[in-house]
C-alpha cells in the first residue's frame, strides 16, 4: 500500500482569513460602536428627550391659542424626489389649546383659503411634525403662514418671517439663486 | 479558499443589506404632488401622483379663480390626469387628497406648450 502525500498547498488569502478571521469579525462587531451616538443622538431626537427639535423657533400666538414651533433638523431643506425639496418643522400645542384645535397648518406665503392652508400637522398634539415643501424659487423674504382651525369652525392665523423660522433654509435658497 | 470567499461575500452583502435598510427611510414618505402643462392654447392637462411613485386616480383636482369660485370641479381619471379648458379668468390649480395634502400650482407656473 502506497502512501500518497501530496498536500494541497493552502493559498495565501486561505492562510490569512484562517489566522485573522477571530480578530476580523470581532472588528466586524466593533463597526456599530462607530454609530451609536449618532443613533443615540437620533433616538433622542424622535422620541421627544432632545426636545421639539434641534432649533426651537419658540412660542408663536395664532388668535387665542398658540404653539411652539422648531425644525426638527437644522438643516437645509432636502430633497423627495419629483415632488421637490422639503423641511421637517416640529410642534407643540398649548396646554389649552389641545383640546379646542382640530387641525394644524403650515404653508410659506400666506393661505388662499382653507383648503389651500399647506401641509398638516400630524401626531400627537404635545409633539406633532410636518414636512413643508420649500419651492427653490421661494424669496428670502418670505413669510411662513401658521392655519389653526378648531373644532367649533373658527380660524387664525399668524405668520413669521421664513429667515426667523429657519436659517439654515434662507442660506440654503440664498444659494440655490446663485446656481444659475 | 472558495469557501472562504463565499462566506466573506456573504457578510458584506449582510452588511450591505442592513445599510440599504437603514437609508432607505426617507424613500417611504409619498407626498403629493402635481404637474399641469398647456397642451394647446386652449386645454391643459394636470397630473397628479405621489412621490412613492404611485398615480392618484380619482383624487380631486379643482380649478378656482383668484376669487375663491370653483370654475372646474374636478377629478383625475384612471391615468391619473385631467384635461380641462383654460378658464377666462385668473386661476390656480388646486389637488386635493384631502385636507394638508393639497399641492397649488397658480396659473403663472403652468407651462405653456
Amino acid at each position: 500500500m502506497s502512501k500518497i502525500t501530496t498536500a494541497v498547498q493552502p493559498s495565501r488569502l486561505s492562510v490569512f482569513w484562517h489566522k485573522w478571521r477571530f480578530h476580523i469579525n470581532v472588528l466586524l462587531l466593533l463597526i456599530p460602536l462607530g454609530f451609536m451616538p449618532k443613533y443615540f443622538s437620533d433616538a433622542a431626537l424622535f422620541r421627544g428627550d432632545a426636545g421639539l427639535g434641534e432649533r426651537e423657533i419658540g412660542e408663536i400666538q395664532v388668535g387665542p391659542w398658540s404653539l411652539r414651533l422648531a425644525e426638527l433638523r437644522n438643516e437645509a431643506p432636502r430633497s423627495d424626489g419629483p415632488a421637490g425639496y422639503l423641511k421637517a418643522f416640529s410642534a407643540a400645542l398649548c396646554t389649552a389649546c389641545v383640546e379646542p384645535v382640530k387641525a394644524t397648518y403650515l404653508r410659506i406665503g400666506k393661505p388662499r383659503s382653507l383648503r389651500a392652508a399647506g401641509v398638516i400637522f400630524f401626531g400627537t398634539p404635545y409633539r406633532m411634525g410636518t414636512q413643508l415643501p420649500v419651492p427653490v424659487k421661494t424669496p428670502a423674504d418670505a413669510e411662513l403662514w401658521i392655519t389653526m382651525e378648531g373644532w367649533d369652525g373658527s380660524m387664525h392665523q399668524a405668520s413669521i418671517p421664513l429667515s426667523q423660522a429657519s436659517p439654515a433654509t434662507i442660506a440654503w435658497l440664498n444659494k440655490q439663486g446663485a446656481k444659475p | 479558499m472558495s469557501c472562504s470567499y463565499r462566506l466573506l461575500r456573504r457578510h458584506l452583502s449582510a452588511a450591505l443589506l442592513v445599510l440599504s435598510a437603514g437609508f432607505s427611510a426617507s424613500a417611504l414618505a409619498h407626498n403629493p404632488m402635481c404637474e399641469c402643462k398647456a397642451i394647446d392654447a386652449e386645454q391643459i392637462k394636470c397630473t397628479g401622483g405621489f412621490s412613492d411613485g404611485s398615480g392618484a386616480p380619482g383624487v380631486t383636482l379643482d380649478v378656482i379663480g383668484y376669487d375663491e369660485t370653483i370654475l372646474v370641479p374636478g377629478k383625475l381619471g384612471s391615468d391619473s390626469t385631467l384635461t380641462f379648458k383654460k378658464p377666462g379668468a385668473e386661476f390656480y390649480v388646486l389637488f386635493d387628497a384631502g385636507p394638508g395634502h393639497v399641492v397649488e400650482i397658480d396659473q403663472a407656473d403652468i407651462e405653456s406648450p
